[in-house]
């Protein structure tokens, strides 16, 4: 399972664990994480744990999701990176756009 | 005084059956042996070399002893046992008594030689 | 008489006596027993004989002429050293203090006169079994002895072999203190740590039930995929997955290893800590404070992939925090009452500290006042690491730079892939494999399959399948992207893809140049970059990381050649 979701309990923030390579084989699975039909999600985490490998297609795919979840107004947290993944996020700028931590 | 037999007979033949051929011959060494013993014994006795006279007094109280020739035997243990105690006189005594049964048993060895052949 | 039949092993016997009647009575006697007898008329003449013959047993009278019987018997004792020699001395002696003196001298029983003939057969006989007994224990104590000096010569040779491939790696470097027992491969514990590639390290500690040869084995293992994988960059998840899925396969059931794996990240100040069954970690603060790192896995090798978990604890960390691990010989060590020396002892001897050199110290100094002055015993392994400042890094670096010299420094390798291949094979591990052959590039492996992967998939999915990156501008594009280009793959006909590389060293390190060319049409170069790269938000982003991660990116004819210069340096 390459992608693990977890709700908070009062069901406001989703966390999704990416395990592996996060690359463009794991975009329908990683799409399906955040497009559950939960309109109370205000709160995205995206734990990097796990996260072996970042292509530039999941960069697309975190942009995506940046946009269903309000562009500019998204609360979204990148956590636990590994030097490897933060060194891309960082060369794309991501620290712009996303709350990396 | 404890008195024993002079020989053993049922040792002696135990003896002729150890030693087969050379009984003859062991019977001659104790002759020979014996004689030579007694002579140092007297001998040490005199020059007062009492060491000397206590080696010779106990072989041949070992050497009677497994011959079967028990009363020399005992009397050469008397002596010694007056001998470490120094009781000269009375070693003396026992001296020519072990003179003495020498001569009887080398007469009843020689009896019992020829019986034999 | 059938008694007096010889014995089937007839023995050798010396007879020593001045005496020339008894003599001949034992002689006939011990012959009539079927032995074969030496005489000897005087003590001197006897050991003469014994150094001659070395007989199986001796008889010696004690008042000889020339040595007496009780020198002759020490000096008989003497020549036979580790031999058994039965000394039988002739006497019909009385007295006590006579006899303990042939008893000192080595004698072992007396043979009184007038001579029994049933007595000496018995003596002999008894003798002759004591002397066998002891003769068959020397054997077998000789051969115990041999095995022994075999097998440590064995376990000194894989102790060799197994330092050559568990080296102790950088155990060395002065913020890691750790005790280590000399033969811990033998006692099951393994105690590793490697600097990776990206910077910061991994240490591993590990526990094998079991001790002896099979924990060896299987610790080489460990230790091999341990310094393969994170020297060539892999994370502490893939490490930790493949040694588990090893031991899994190649341990018995019951066997397994209790382990912890410590990623440090020094520049950003984080501890990634997996605990499989070993003792409470901490993370200690300099003021004393600390917190727990508990065992939260099973040990590895005993959940197969599917269940393995390779969760770790993060742990924030400041420069002068220390962390403790330890296998369970430590809390378990104990005093000469038997009582351990338990967790509760072990926090009380950790307080306020200055570093991993103070913490060591400390804990060292309780256990040993603890256990008094008896050894640790041999499996108690611990191991204590300091962050420090990513600046303050020591430097492994002079071992790293010796290493990235040695390698292929220069040399150029053409790839190209054509037709129907291109829909079923990926190039990407084969041409990462071919760079990562240079060590300095292995310690920057990631850029280097980014860089792979971005050129690879921009010719791929824009040359030769030309699909547009503007369909990844909505997810349900993204989706279809992904869909086409599953479908275009199956159809490719009469394309290319070709890589060259040029590997060349410079003053500071290497220079990569990867040129990547395909067989499409491609793209109208100035216009993409009149554009501000004319890349939508989504997509484009391939070759802006390419850009980031390289010193120079240049286009070739009209867009479907691409080359890029990439530089690494001596760390």
């Amino acid at each position: 399972m390459p992608i693990q979701t977890r709700r908070s309990d009062d069901g406001q923030t989703l966390t999704i664990k990416i395990t592996g390579r996060f690359d463009f084989s794991t975009h329908q699975a990683f799409r399906d994480a955040y497009e559950d039909g939960n309109t109370d999600t205000g709160h995205y985490v995206i734990d990097m744990t796990e996260t072996t490998y970042l292509d530039s297609s999941a960069l697309g795919m975190l942009l995506l999701l940046r946009d269903y979840a309000g562009g500019d107004a998204a609360r979204i947290h990148i956590e636990n990176c590994n030097g490897d993944v933060r060194r891309i996020l960082a060369i794309s700028n991501f620290e712009q756009l996303f709350d990396i931590r | 005084m404890t008195i024993r037999p002079h020989l053993d007979q049922d040792a002696l033949a135990e003896l002729q059956d150890v030693m087969e051929d050379e009984f003859g011959v062991l019977i001659r060494t104790f002759i020979e042996d014996s004689k030579s013993r007694i002579a140092t014994l007297r001998q040490t006795l005199a020059s007062g070399d009492n060491d000397a006279f206590m080696n010779s007094v106990h072989s041949l109280k070992g050497s009677s002893t497994n011959i079967g020739a028990p009363q020399l035997g005992l009397l050469c243990a008397q002596a010694e046992v007056a001998g470490r105690a120094g009781q000269m006189t009375e070693v003396r005594a026992l001296l020519a008594e072990i003179e003495n049964e020498f001569h009887v048993v080398e007469l009843l060895f020689e009896r019992w030689l020829c019986s034999a052949t | 008489m059938d008694q007096d039949l010889p014995e089937k092993h007839p023995l050798r016997i010396l007879i020593a006596d001045d005496n020339d009647v008894d003599r001949l009575i034992l002689k006939s006697l011990v012959r009539r027993l079927g032995h074969r007898v030496y005489q000897a008329v005087s003590g001197a003449e006897a050991v003469d004989r014994y150094r001659q013959h070395r007989p199986d047993i001796v008889l010696l009278d004690v008042m000889m002429p020339v040595m007496d019987g009780l020198e002759a018997a020490r000096q008989i004792k003497a020549l036979a050293g580790e031999q058994m020699v039965p000394v039988i001395f002739l006497t019909s002696l009385s007295e006590a203090d006579a006899l303990a003196r042939c008893l000192e001298a080595g004698g072992d029983d007396f043979l009184p006169k007038p001579y029994n003939r049933v007595i000496i057969e018995a003596k002999i006989k008894a003798f002759n079994r004591m002397r066998q007994m002891h003769e068959t224990l020397s054997r077998q104590r000789d051969v115990i002895h041999a095995h022994n000096q075999q097998l440590l010569a064995e376990q000194r040779l894989a102790r060799k072999v197994f330092d050559n491939i568990a080296h102790t790696g950088c155990l060395d470097a002065p913020h890691i203190m750790y005790r280590a027992s000399p033969l811990s491969v033998f006692s099951g514990d393994l105690l590793l740590a490697c600097p990776r590639p990206s910077g910061g390290l991994h240490i591993f500690i590990g526990d094998f039930t079991g001790y002896g040869l099979p924990a060896a084995v299987g610790a080489l293992p460990i230790a091999e995929m341990f310094y393969g994988m994170t020297s060539k960059g892999f994370d502490l998840g893939e490490i930790l997955r493949e040694i588990n899925q090893k031991l899994n396969r190649i341990l018995p059931t019951g066997m397994f290893c209790c382990a912890c794996l410590v990623q440090a990240n020094f520049h950003q100040g984080e501890l990634r800590i997996w605990n499989g069954g070993l003792p409470d970690g901490y993370l200690l603060r300099p003021n004393g404070e600390f917190q727990l790192v508990r065992s939260a896995h099973l040990p590895l090798g005993v959940l197969d992939a599917d269940r393995f978990s390779t969760d770790v604890v993060i742990i924030k960390t400041d420069p002068g925090d220390v962390l403790l691990m330890a296998t369970d010989g430590v809390v378990e060590a104990t005093n000469r009452d038997g009582e351990m020396y338990g967790e509760a002892r072990l926090q009380a001897a950790l307080g306020p500290h200055t570093g991993a050199a103070a913490v060591f110290e400390a804990l060292q100094e309780g256990l040993q006042a603890f256990t008094g002055d008896q050894q640790m015993q041999d499996d108690a392994t611990l191991v204590v690491l300091e962050m420090v400042s990513g600046s303050l890094l020591p430097a492994v670096s002079a071992q790293l730079v010796l290493e990235a010299r040695n390698g292929p420094m220069h040399w150029e390798s053409s790839y190209k892939i054509e037709g129907p291949t291109l829909s079923s094979f990926n190039p990407l591990p084969l041409l990462l494999h071919i760079c990562l052959e240079v060590p300095g590039l292995r310690h920057r492996s990631s850029d280097v399959y980014t860089l792979l992967s971005e050129l690879y998939a921009n010719a791929l999915e824009h040359g030769v399948l030309e699909l547009s990156s503007a369909w990844k501008n909505s997810p349900e594009g993204f989706s279809r992207y992904y869909a086409e280009r599953e479908r275009r793959l199956k159809n490719i006909h009469g394309h290319f893809i070709r890589f060259h590389f040029r590997h060349t060293a410079t003053d500071t390190g290497g220079k990569l140049v990867i040129a990547c060319e395909d067989s499409g049409k491609g793209f109208d170069v100035q216009q993409y970059l009149n554009n501000g790269h004319g890349r939508t938000p989504y997509a484009g982003r391939g070759l802006a990381l390419i850009q980031g991660l390289s010193e120079s990116v240049r286009f070739h004819a009209q867009g479907n050649h691409i080359e890029v210069v990439y530089h690494w340096r001596l760390p």
